[in-house]
């Protein structure tokens, strides 16, 4: 599996991370940045990316999406890899460097690390009874739709995940069901309406009670939300599209000391691990407010603690970036 | 700052809100769901989804909804009627499941004409 080495690894692509990400590089420090997603700007990216905000210094209002836009083009010209489709979930201390293990195998050695994952990486929220059958006919995400050619496929959910998939397995797999617990569905209107043109069977107001199989997923037994009468789908593959939640379990793994999920650090953003700093959300402290720009400031400050640790004989203090050579 | 689902969800608990939350922070009471105020992040993906237009921000609260903003914090840090100890912060409502519960307040409110 490769090895990463850089001099500063930033955890969580977030918009503390990337202006973390910037900060390595106007330090002149090699940098990586590693997301559990597969494209950074963090909760922006995934939660609000249309969304105008208003509290960011010297913007009176910038959209979600823009604003990653430019964090990312300012860290850019100091060339930050970035390692997405990544959870770091192993950290052991080598005295002069540490090296973080990721879930893929993947290792990447940094001599100080700036841990800014915001409330934790996103997962797929369990169907509930569907933990014996996961990887055997039960998925969370479809990838792709060749494994299910042929096959009768029942989706769960209601959100543009659920119908998009129903509606990009319709002509590949035997049959689609497409089962929600409610009439409507959340999915974009126009998603919708293809749904309702399409050979998918929807059916509604119904919620899975149990997935049913001796080896692998055989059916599904569903119940009508008013009625409380049950049906049993039958069905070779099963996808649960229930929506994301987020944790920080893999990085409560390499023994930071927490609180209430978040990072305890200290003035210096320094954390209870050798060469581990935080910023942004996921810190906590007497007088922690979890806003952008606080995560900017704490980036900051990680960062350029950070630069001492990796090259003793450097200050803390940046210098100003008006005397840099961009312009 | 934390979301707050106000009493238009009673007899209702549609619960597509659970479905959005990404810190699973919307937990199931007997007649209505709750936010825990200290796990919510804030995020604001919980209101629109909501079919009844529930949720709101504390601080943009209706007026008459105001006082939905303690009873959401009341369901985590008072003991229920039928419980012995207050449900705090587990940390996931998929962890608790349904609390089968309700504070005295919302039990009090009349059915919902809403709720079919």
């Amino acid at each position: 599996m490769s090895e990463t080495t850089v001099d500063v690894l930033v955890v969580g692509a977030g918009p503390s991370g990337l202006y973390a990400a910037y900060y390595a590089g106007f330090r002149g420090l090699s940098v990586a940045v590693l997301d559990g997603l597969p494209e950074a700007g963090g909760q922006i990216t995934a939660l609000y990316p249309e969304k105008l905000i208003y509290d960011v210094a010297g913007f009176p209002a910038v959209k979600g999406r823009e604003l990653v836009e430019a964090l990312v083009a300012q860290a850019a010209p100091f060339d930050p890899t970035y390692l997405l489709n990544e959870q770091a979930v192993g950290y052991t201390d080598r005295g002069d460097d540490v090296l973080i293990t990721c879930q893929s195998g993947r290792t990447v050695a940094a001599k100080a690390v700036v841990v800014t994952g915001g409330i934790g990486s996103f997962n797929p929220r369990p169907l509930p009874g569907g933990e014996a059958f996961e990887g055997k006919g039960l998925e969370y995400i479809v990838p792709t739709y060749v494994p299910y050619a042929g096959k009768d496929v029942v989706v769960v959910g209601g959100g543009d995940s659920a119908v998009d998939w129903a509606l990009g397995l319709e002509g590949v797999a035997a049959s689609v069901t497409l089962v929600h617990r409610r009439e409507e569905f959340r999915a974009h209107a126009h998603s919708v309406k293809l749904l309702k043109d399409s050979s998918v069977t929807v059916i509604t107001p119904m919620s899975p009670v149990s997935v049913n199989g001796t080896a692998v997923v055989e059916s599904l037994t569903v119940r009508h939300v008013k009625t409380k009468e049950s049906q049993e789908l039958q069905c070779h593959a099963l996808v649960a599209a229930l929506g994301f939640t987020a944790d920080i379990g893999h990085l409560e793994a390499w023994g930071l000391e927490t609180l209430d999920r978040h990072i305890v650090v200290d003035t210096s953003m320094k954390t209870n691990l050798n060469r581990v700093y935080a910023a942004g959300d996921i810190t906590e402290y007497p007088g922690k407010v979890r806003l952008i720009s606080v995560g900017f400031g704490e980036a900051a400050t990680a960062v350029n603690n950070a630069a001492t640790v990796i090259d003793p004989s450097a200050t803390v203090f940046p210098g100003h970036s008006t005397e840099g050579a961009q312009s | 700052m934390t979301y707050v689902i106000t009493s238009s969800c009673v007899d209702i608990k549609d619960m597509s809100c659970i479905e959005e939350c990404p810190v699973d922070c919307i937990y199931e009471g007997d007649r209505k769901l709750y936010i825990q105020p200290k796990e919510c992040i804030d995020c604001g993906a919980c209101e629109p989804v909501c079919p009844v237009d529930a949720i709101y921000p504390d601080r943009t609260l209706p007026s008459d909804a105001v006082v939905d903003k303690d009873d959401n914090r009341a369901f985590f840090y008072e003991v229920l009627p039928g419980k012995d100890e207050p449900l705090g912060s587990p940390g996931g409502s998929m962890k608790v499941g349904p609390v089968e519960a309700d504070t005295q307040r919302t039990m009090d409110l009349p059915p919902n004409p809403d709720a079919d």
